[in-house]
């Protein structure tokens, strides 16, 4: 039965990716995409709400520069194009001309401007740590805009993305509250679609942008955000044909394997790669065995990562190696010790550290089923080689105030890597990102100079090249100490029907996917 | 007047309750571990205390406890039951929102459960100790038994996915139609299993009481008399026995209305019935104060309105009756 | 004593009651003994029908995990948490109604207001609010059940006291001097110990299906298999694998059936006058 379910998976996303070569017809004008939203998101203004949903319904609203494709190549979108100087400091960009807002006022430089200076460095902390690295941003004229850096800053081009620097417009924004303006429930952008009403624990709904820049896009005349609270409910409407795409993570993995089987139902786990998120299990480095970087090897020895990539994830992302997830760059196969499963030299380090049989407390990520039932296979591997377990079962806020507390020995996490090792992956290891009361930074207390340096290189060395080396050292150093178990790079699949074509196309995927989309 | 007076007394009672709820709520909740800031600010992605601590002074979750309870109770007052965060919408809306759905699901169940209940058990009570009236029984045992969430994920299976004759999920189809008929029709095939399911229990433990009263009010004495005096068993059974064996069930409606809440939770969480059942277990989940304790002050001010009415119902059937309390 | 064992055994439907919840607990202790591994183990393929094969008659879960050895071993957390709860619950009420329905008015008035106040709380909700607050464990699961469950002790024990209170060999027992705890402890509790006895049976029953309510919504021990937790683990998958649900509810509903009938048993056996109604 798994066999076969595998094959279907495959033959899928065989399918989903011939979805992304434009067919011979041509695409189909008009239509409406019927579209599920997990959870209902508190806004849909980029610049104001980052969370996932959020950025999933915003980013065919609000653009930013560029767009990435699924290799993380940039490619113009309000910048038509693009200049670097030859010592990495200055970004020059030329924008599209006759660009207008959803409100009709034209789009200009001094929007670019507000956006990135104003806007985004008050509101998005994420945007507002990159943007340190700035030195003056200019506009010397209306369709031209000069960032000029401090020090060489190697991951800056990858700012342009539409969730991290999503252009907002001066003219509504300027000299107001930004959180509390009124326009941020009825958002202007300057994207393919336009907002046209937001019915609360319904729907959202945006309709085409006629005056859309890009001539003949969009092809799709509205699209239909609808909120279901109910993981079952939500595959019930897909399968009877109410919803037409689900976005990655929208049902449970386990139904993602019995959806992906239902008739006209196309898969496929692209759409990921510049957020890589991935997996991995926390070890609280400042007290105890998990400060032994013996224990640390013996408990990724003992992990079987296989094991819960196909019953747990479908067979969907990849099986993690190390501290780079698979889409990130600068990621070097070659520099890493790898941990692959094998109880026997986990029992071995165990029995070489001295291990007492110490309880380990492992206060799991409580996002969900998937989550739980991987802890508790964790949890079994770990006790087939003798380490006794101690799941903790929490809620959200409880978790994130222990891991802000420090009060664990091992967690199961993810996050994303923004493609970058600068803006994704550097904040779990260097030790100046150990703060407690957050939850969302260093938690492990990893702390070596070495690392420190290494990633501090890494981030402002100039050209890639050099960038490369910094990686590859950093890559060796943290496998070598087993800082953290890598569980698994994940892909959350995008499930459609078969006749919704040209959806996934970029990096970020669902998020600013229906430029192109149209349904056959 | 005296009924005036009596439901006055009692309003005055419930609203006590309501608010010793209220307060204990709100200590038993902040008690808890977990910062609502940072789940806030997990949602949004932020990653600095700077941005965590400008969470708290908007929230006002950086008062003193006692000055958050004071603003919770005089909001409260003025029937202002605070702002959810986490949703951006104020709580009252949000409840309000929810409520019909709930009212409509218990309010279902209950009728369900009451009518089915008490017809079965008087059915049985007619019948004692013959085969119907074993059987009637031994279903109402098995029911009684039965966990609540197993038997609506087992009705789910049956009548949804096997048989497919009724929507196991949601209040109504998503891209709902204009037409009211159609949809009072829709919502209506959605209300079946959840409101049956719900109901079941409350079935079981009327068909037990109402059974057994009867049997009891049988042998009582102005049973007998009637009996002497050559009224017919159907007569007896109709005027006298049921009427008086409707006590103890009023009485039962009262106390249930409470459990029927906390069924609603399990219910609503199976069936993705839209509630405030549903809504309460995602605002305890999220840490969402305001919410959670809006829903239970909602919840807890519907059971005293329901004990008051049954109160009042009580001395309808039987003026004898002091209800003192 | 032996006219109640003759009553009770008289009772065809509640020695088969009986025999079932004896059933039981046999298969709780020896759970250790036929399923030596843990519930927790991954032993075979994931979602591996029943009946497929002999050393995984019941099937595997979404892990691969025995149903057969989980069914087993939440038999021992389902009784362990029912009685516990009930002790609890027996240990609030039962204090509190004593002290209610022998001192009497103010101090009645006061402890049955505060037990009207806990019954006014819907209880399932406040289990729940309870269990989260202090996160789910099997002391946390037992403490919010034991809260929940004592009202109706506390008012059934009042009501009783307060019959023997105005009985003469309580009277006697005052003029002999002896202090209220003695009387109440000594002379009046062991004679109000058989309808006590009937509502922490049915007590029992009530709290394995309150923990398995709190188990299904995720709100159980972690560490502990329960049959809450399987139905619970099992829900999203009910289309595909209806075994993995379906058998911990069945073993749920016999156990508390059972329980059931062995507590109506008992009632009707203590309980000389509603026996002769019998004949």
């Amino acid at each position: 039965m798994k066999a076969k379910l595998l094959g279907t998976l495959a033959t899928s996303l065989v399918l989903a990716a011939s979805v992304a070569v434009p067919a011979l017809a041509g695409p189909k004008e008009g239509g409406r995409a019927n579209v599920v939203i997990q959870p209902e998101p508190p806004g849909i203004m980029t610049g104001i709400v980052q969370n996932a949903p959020a950025q999933m319904v915003g980013g065919n609203i609000f653009e930013s520069l560029l767009r990435f494709d699924t290799e993380l190549k940039p490619h113009p979108q309000l910048a038509t194009s693009w200049e670097i100087s030859p010592d990495g400091l200055t970004y020059t960009f030329k924008l599209h001309p006759g660009v207008k807002w959803h409100d009709g006022k034209p789009f200009t430089s001094a929007d670019v401007v507000f956006s990135a200076d104003k806007f985004l460095r008050e509101t998005n902390p994420r945007t507002r740590a990159s943007l340190a690295h700035v030195e003056t941003i200019t506009a010397p004229d209306d369709l031209t805009v000069v960032f000029k850096l401090k020090e060489t800053f190697g991951p800056f081009i990858r700012m342009f993305e539409a969730g991290t620097l999503p252009m907002v417009p001066k003219h509504i924004y300027e000299g107001t509250d930004f959180k509390t303006n009124p326009a941020n429930n009825t958002p202007i952008g300057t994207g393919p679609f336009k907002f046209a009403e937001w019915v609360k624990g319904s729907h959202i709904r945006l309709v085409k942008n006629p005056d859309y820049y890009e001539k003949g896009l969009p092809h799709l005349d509205e699209i239909y955000w609808h909120v279901i609270p109910d993981a079952a409910a939500r595959s019930v409407a897909f399968e009877t044909g109410k919803i037409d795409i689900l976005p990655g993570g929208s049902v449970e993995n386990f139904d993602v394997a019995r959806l992906a089987k239902t008739k006209n139902a196309c898969i496929t786990d692209k759409g990921w790669e510049f957020f890589a998120p991935q997996a991995w299990l926390w070890f609280n480095h400042r007290q105890g065995v998990t400060a032994d970087a013996r224990f640390r090897k013996a408990v990724s020895y003992a992990i079987d990562r296989k094991f819960a990539h196909e019953a747990l994830w479908n067979g969907m992302g990849k099986v993690s190696t190390g501290p780079f997830a698979d889409s990130t760059a600068f990621r070097d196969e070659s520099a890493l010790v790898k941990y692959d499963y094998d109880p026997a030299k986990a029992k071995a380090l165990l029995k070489e550290m001295g291990y007492k049989g110490e309880v380990i407390r492992f206060p799991y990520m409580p996002y969900g089923e998937t989550w739980q039932r991987w802890a508790e296979a964790i949890k079994q591997n770990l006790e087939d080689v003798g380490i006794k377990v101690e799941l903790i079962a929490t809620d959200v806020a409880g978790w994130n105030k222990k891991m802000g507390d420090w009060d664990f020995d091992i967690s199961t996490t993810y996050l994303y890597q923004y493609g970058d090792p600068a803006l994704g992956v550097s904040r779990a290891y260097v030790s100046t990102n150990i703060a407690k009361g957050s939850p969302f930074n260093n938690v492990g207390g990893y702390a070596n100079p070495e690392v420190d340096k290494l990633f501090a290189e890494g981030a402002t060395a100039f050209p890639d090249s050099a960038r490369q080396k910094a990686y590859s050292a950093v890559q060796k150093k943290l496998s070598e100490d087993a800082v953290y178990a890598w569980l698994i790079d994940l892909k959350f699949p995008t499930i459609t029907h078969c006749n919704v074509k040209n959806l996934i196309t970029t990096g970020i995927g669902v998020n600013d996917g229906f430029k192109e989309a149209w349904i056959e | 007047m005296q009924t005036l007076w009596f439901l006055s007394s009692r309003l005055v009672k419930g609203i006590l309750v309501v608010l010793a709820i209220v307060v204990l709520d709100f200590f038993l909740i902040h008690f808890a571990p977990g910062d609502p800031a940072a789940v806030m600010a997990g949602e949004s992605g932020a990653t600095d205390e700077i941005f965590l601590q400008q969470l708290r002074v908007k929230f006002g979750l950086d008062q003193p406890l006692m000055t958050q309870l004071g603003l919770y109770l005089w909001g409260v007052v003025r029937l202002d039951l605070g702002y959810s965060y986490r949703q951006q919408m104020p709580v009252l809306d949000l409840v309000m929102d929810r409520l019909p759905a709930t009212l409509i699901l218990t309010g279902a169940a209950f009728v369900f459960s009451l009518v089915i209940g008490v017809a079965a058990g008087a059915w049985a009570a007619a019948n004692k100790d013959r085969p119907l009236d074993r059987a009637i029984t031994t279903i109402s045992l098995i029911f009684y038994a039965t966990p609540l969430f197993w038997m609506a994920l087992m009705s789910v299976l049956v009548f949804s996915v096997w048989l497919d004759w009724l929507p196991g999920f949601g209040f109504e189809e998503v891209g709902n139609t204009d037409n009211v008929f159609e949809r009072v029709l829709d919502v209506s095939r959605h209300l079946v299993l959840p409101a049956v399911t719900l109901g079941l229990f409350f079935t079981a433990v009327y068909v037990r009481m109402t059974r057994s009263s009867m049997i009891e009010t049988a042998r009582m004495d102005f049973v007998k008399t009637a009996r002497a005096k050559g009224l017919t068993e159907g007569v007896i059974l109709r005027r006298h026995v049921l009427r008086n064996a409707v006590l103890p069930v009023v009485t039962l409606a009262g106390l249930q209305a409470g459990q029927m809440v906390g069924g609603a939770v399990m219910t609503e969480t199976v069936f993705a019935w839209p509630g405030i059942g549903r809504l309460m277990y995602e605002a305890l989940l999220q840490r969402d104060y305001n919410l959670l304790l809006g829903v239970f002050l909602v919840s807890a001010a519907m059971v005293v309105v329901f004990n008051i009415l049954t109160d009042w119902v009580y001395r309808l059937v039987d003026p004898r009756i002091e209800v003192a309390r | 004593m032996t006219g109640f064992w003759s009553r009770f055994r008289r009772r065809r439907i509640a020695m088969i009651g009986l025999i079932v919840v004896a059933l039981v607990v046999a298969v709780a202790i020896a759970a250790p003994y036929l399923y030596p591994q843990s519930p927790w183990k991954m032993v075979q393929r994931p979602f591996l029908p029943p009946f497929a094969n002999a050393l995984v008659p019941l099937g595997t879960d979404t892990l691969g995990r025995n149903v057969a050895s989980g069914l087993a071993h939440g038999a021992q957390v389902s009784l362990l948490i029912g009685i516990v709860s009930t002790l609890v619950a027996l240990a609030v009420g039962v204090p509190i109604g004593a002290i209610a329905g022998y001192f009497g008015g103010i101090v009645d008035d006061v402890l049955m207001r505060f037990t009207e106040f806990f019954q006014t709380v819907p209880s399932f909700a406040l289990a729940i609010v309870l269990v989260a607050i202090f996160q789910p464990s099997l002391t946390s699961v037992i403490a919010a059940i034991g809260v929940v469950g004592w009202p109706p002790v506390a008012r059934l024990v009042r009501g009783e006291v307060l019959a023997q209170r105005r009985r003469e060999y309580v009277e006697a027992a005052i003029l002999a001097g002896q202090s209220n705890f003695t009387i109440i402890t000594r002379q009046i509790l062991p004679n109000v110990v058989s309808p006590i006895v009937v509502l922490a049976s049915l007590m029992v029953a009530t709290a394995i299906l309150l923990e398995s309510s709190l188990s299904f919504l995720g709100l159980g021990d972690p560490s502990v298999m329960s049959w809450g937790y399987m139905i619970g683990a099992a829900r999203t998958v009910v289309r595909q694998a209806w075994w993995l649900s379906f058998f911990p509810g069945v073993a749920i509903l016999i156990t508390v059936l059972a329980i059931n009938l062995v507590g109506e048993g008992l009632a009707e056996a203590l309980d000389p006058r509603s026996s002769r109604d019998h004949h």
